[in-house]
């Protein structure tokens, strides 16, 4: 569907490039971090910052080449914007690994399994946006990538109730320890949140472009 | 669908003894947003059992019965209907198709680690048709 509207321009072409680029790289983010989670190894988040200073500086290549001239005028705003969305995702995911490291081990403790649980989805909705764009450009069913990553959110949702249900049983003792593992929690379960709105988004391209 | 029923299950369980009344595993279905209760063994020689919203209805509500008086091993299914974790999804349609079930529990060993919902399945079959591209 892209492909038809970019008409093989250089400037297109390498925008599509980089924004598939984009979204690879946020897939070895996401996938680094459940690692992470999974192993409990708080040093090896640090790849997430890594990950995101090459994700930025990407962004900021895709985003002047769109003002070079990529695109027809009343596209460049659409893709502008979802690049932006997953430049989100990328800064929700940061700062998730950023509060992992400084967690108080024993009430994250009792949230572990749901953490681990929503690191994994998070990975694989990730990798579900990457073959929605993909599927934008192929004239493939992007409703039904949008359905499922409708889906994935449902389920963060749920563990997100899990966890809240948890949290509330514990007193806290220290105001750093609740605050961390709120925020923790918060940037945790909101990824797949953007993720859906990324998703919303192309699909909202799709349908400006018929 | 080569997805094993451990990769789907559900591991949020909870459990109540068979001689709590019907009222408690209301309370508790209703507090915890489910629609199953896992039916502990009386003794070493017991096995599972299962009540669900479902038995609650018809076997209770339906027939105008007082929830308070009535006990959970009196209308709980038992034994509970069980597959082993690595069981692969096919098998498990297959086996809610034959037994008209909505929900089957897993288990590992002789313990119930799961349960898995037709939407589950559903949930599942879609996300692997829109990651196949």
């Amino acid at each position: 569907m892209l492909n038809k509207i970019i008409s093989g321009g250089k400037l297109e072409k390498k925008v599509i490039e980089n924004i598939k680029i984009h979204l690879k790289i946020l897939c070895s983010a996401t996938e680094c971090f459940k690692n992470a989670i999974t192993t409990g190894n708080k040093e090896s988040t640090f790849c997430v910052a890594d990950l995101e200073r090459e994700a930025d500086s990407i962004r900021r290549q895709i985003i002047s080449t769109i003002h070079e001239g990529a695109f027809l005028p009343f596209i460049r705003p659409n893709i502008c914007r979802f690049v932006e969305m997953v430049d989100e995702a990328f800064d929700i995911l940061e700062d998730a690994a950023f509060e992992f490291r400084y967690l108080n081990n024993e009430i994250y403790k009792l949230i572990e399994n749901e953490c681990a649980k929503i690191a994994k989805i998070n990975s694989e909705i990730c990798e579900l946006l990457s073959i929605a764009f993909d599927s934008l450009l192929t004239k493939g069913d992007l409703k039904e990538k949008n359905l499922a990553i409708r889906i994935y959110e449902k389920q963060v949702d749920d563990l997100k109730f899990d966890i809240t249900e948890k949290l509330r049983k514990i007193d806290i003792k220290n105001f750093w320890d609740g605050k961390i593992i709120t925020d923790f929690v918060y940037y945790l379960t909101n990824l797949s949140d953007l993720i859906e709105d990324a998703s919303d988004y192309l699909y909202i391209i799709e349908v400006s472009l018929k | 669908m080569n997805t094993k029923v451990k990769e789907i299950m559900n591991t949020k369980l909870e459990t109540i003894k068979p001689e709590a009344t019907v009222y408690d595993a209301i309370e508790k279905l209703v507090d915890k947003r489910m629609r199953s209760l896992i039916v502990i063994p009386k003794d070493e020689k017991d096995v599972y059992g299962v009540i669900t919203v479902r038995d609650i209805v018809f076997k209770v509500v339906a027939q105008h019965l007082d929830p308070h008086k009535i006990k959970v091993e009196e209308i709980a299914s038992k034994p509970v209907i069980s597959i082993d974790k690595e069981t692969e999804l096919e098998h498990l349609i297959k086996l809610m198709e034959k037994f008209n079930i909505a929900r089957v529990f897993v288990h590992e060993g002789k313990e119930i680690v799961g349960v898995v919902s037709l939407l589950d399945v559903m949930s599942a079959s879609l996300i692997e048709r829109a990651r196949r591209g």
